[in-house]
């Protein structure tokens, strides 16, 4: 009886916050690529948009470099030193939007110039009204890339966008939570005694599980050396995940330039970690027929880079999905609701349920795409450090490690192996 | 039909295609390491992490399928 009460209000309240989005939804347009882009700009919709600061490193139009900062975007296109970059070819921009090869050259050239550049001196002209309903039909400052008006050019966009800024703030959660507690193992709490309190304990969980299940089956005897990458990764990557999931949060990982450059780490990582054994099978594979090798390098030297190239575009493409599938069944509510009032309504509960769905759905991402991560690059280090016997049979017992010993006496059984190393598996690769 | 619209269609094909084929593909790679794990028991934690791995790279070559497709919407003039 309760849960179906629970369930009722929960349906009440649901149509009760159809009616103003439906109103909203006439005139606004929902796009859904849109919102998980990054823009410069915090959004806390309904309420106000919070714009974030915009900083230029230019060279001026007499060859000296200035450093410009503003506060907001709209202040630096204001101060008539900066205008929207004019990108047509880009599907946001109004030219793009409406203009059919067909249609006549002077509407073209109309919303070429409402949309593609606006001066400063065009704004203070209009009024600040005029202004913002002429840049949500066209692109607000906050939303582009600004260019430096005039003969000075931008040499480097220090812009803070919206994903930079919870990379940051994942950086401060991270450092609030992980530096007082590495300073209690310095102190011996949780090496010498048990692990005090619930941060330590829940951390140790965690941390445990990453050495042991992702970092020492794939490393072996050299998992000290990379374990402290591995953990920064993981948690970095989950951190950014499940800010994402949090009400006005943005996924810092569903912007391609950072899973590239996480990626980037990882490839230079696995470089640096190659051996002579390492190189030996990408250059001159042993085994191989000569007339094979011709074939067979370059595709082990196109495979050194597909392999990052892989993970930066699975844990984008991961945290972008979820994203964009919850817009597009919230989006359903208002097709429908434009064709009928009363199926939207009608169209809002089964939208909500799906939506709770892949939320919870998105929650498992989030920690799967983190851990995912992490073992393909313990397993692409593990694979560049490892030092194969040269019979080539992997599968061979690489003797008790310390861990084996460690594990198994605190079973309390006779010293023998927990894990073979999956390293040398060479039939798994991007 | 205009040259969009077919265009349209063929990235929304495209796309049911890439996943019909990560699909079935995770699923043969789920029942074998689930055959496997029944079989053995004692595996069943090695064999879970293998199966991630495996899945993962699945999908990563599902995803490049994917992002043509998108990019192929998201490029198109017009849309």
């Amino acid at each position: 009886m309760r849960t179906s009460a629970r369930l009722a209000l929960l349906v009440a309240g649901l149509v009760a916050a159809t009616a103003p989005a439906l109103a909203a939804g006439e005139d606004g347009e929902l796009d859904a690529v849109h919102h998980t882009a990054d823009g410069y700009y915090l959004d806390f919709s309904p309420g106000p948009k919070l714009e974030l600061p915009r900083l230029f490193l230019v060279r001026r139009a007499d060859g000296a470099l200035g450093f410009d900062a503003f506060w907001s975007s709209t202040a630096a296109v204001a101060s008539g030193r900066y205008a929207i970059a004019d990108h047509g070819d880009e599907p946001h921009s109004p030219a793009a939007h409406a203009v059919d090869p067909l249609a006549d050259d002077t509407v073209a050239e109309e919303l070429a110039e409402a949309g593609g550049r606006l001066t400063g001196e065009e704004l203070a002209e209009t009024s600040q009204e005029e202004v913002l309903g002429e840049q949500t039909e066209a692109e607000a400052p906050y939303d582009a890339l600004l260019e430096a008006t005039g003969a000075a050019a931008i040499v480097v966009d220090f812009s803070i966008s919206r994903h930079l800024v919870f990379i940051f703030l994942a950086i401060g959660i991270l450092a609030l939570l992980l530096i007082p507690t590495a300073g209690k193992y310095r102190r011996g709490i949780g090496r010498t005694s048990a692990p005090r309190g619930l941060l330590q304990n829940m951390l140790e969980t965690v941390v445990i599980y990453v050495r042991d299940e992702i970092a020492r089956p794939n490393l072996g005897e050299k998992t000290d050396r990379y374990l402290p990458y591995l953990l920064t990764v993981f948690f970095f990557i989950l951190t950014c995940n499940l800010l994402g999931l949090v009400p006005f949060g943005a996924t810092a990982t569903a912007n391609i330039t950072v899973t590239v450059v996480l990626a980037l780490f990882t490839f230079v990582v696995t470089q640096f970690a190659g051996t002579k054994d390492y190189w030996g099978h990408v250059f001159n594979p042993p085994g191989v027929p000569l007339l094979l090798k011709p074939i067979l390098i370059p595709i082990e030297i196109l495979g050194l880079f597909t392999k990052p190239f892989a993970l930066a575009v699975r844990l984008f493409a991961n945290m972008t999905a979820g994203h964009l599938v919850i817009l597009n069944l919230i989006g359903l509510i208002f097709i429908v609701g434009g064709l009928n009032a009363a199926a939207g309504y009608v169209t809002s509960v089964p939208a909500l349920f799906l939506t709770l769905f892949v939320y919870a759905l998105e929650l498992l991402v989030a920690f799967i795409q983190a851990y995912v991560f992490t073992i393909l690059s313990a397993l692409f280090i593990g694979m560049a450090t490892a030092e194969h016997e040269h019979d080539h049979d992997h599968s061979e017992d690489h003797g008790l490690t310390a861990h084996d010993i460690a594990v198994s006496a605190s079973n309390g059984q006779a010293p023998h192996k927990e894990h073979d190393r999956t390293v040398g598996t060479e039939a798994v690769m991007a | 039909m205009e040259p969009l619209g077919l265009g349209l269609l063929a990235a929304g094909l495209g796309a049911g295609l890439c996943v019909l084929g990560a699909g079935l593909g995770i699923g043969r790679l789920a029942a074998a390491a689930l055959e496997g794990s029944a079989r053995q028991p004692e595996a069943a934690g090695d064999i879970r992490t293998t199966m991630i791995i495996a899945a993962a790279l699945i999908e990563g070559a599902t995803f490049f399928g994917l992002i043509v497709c998108i990019l192929m919407v998201v490029a198109s003039p017009g849309v």
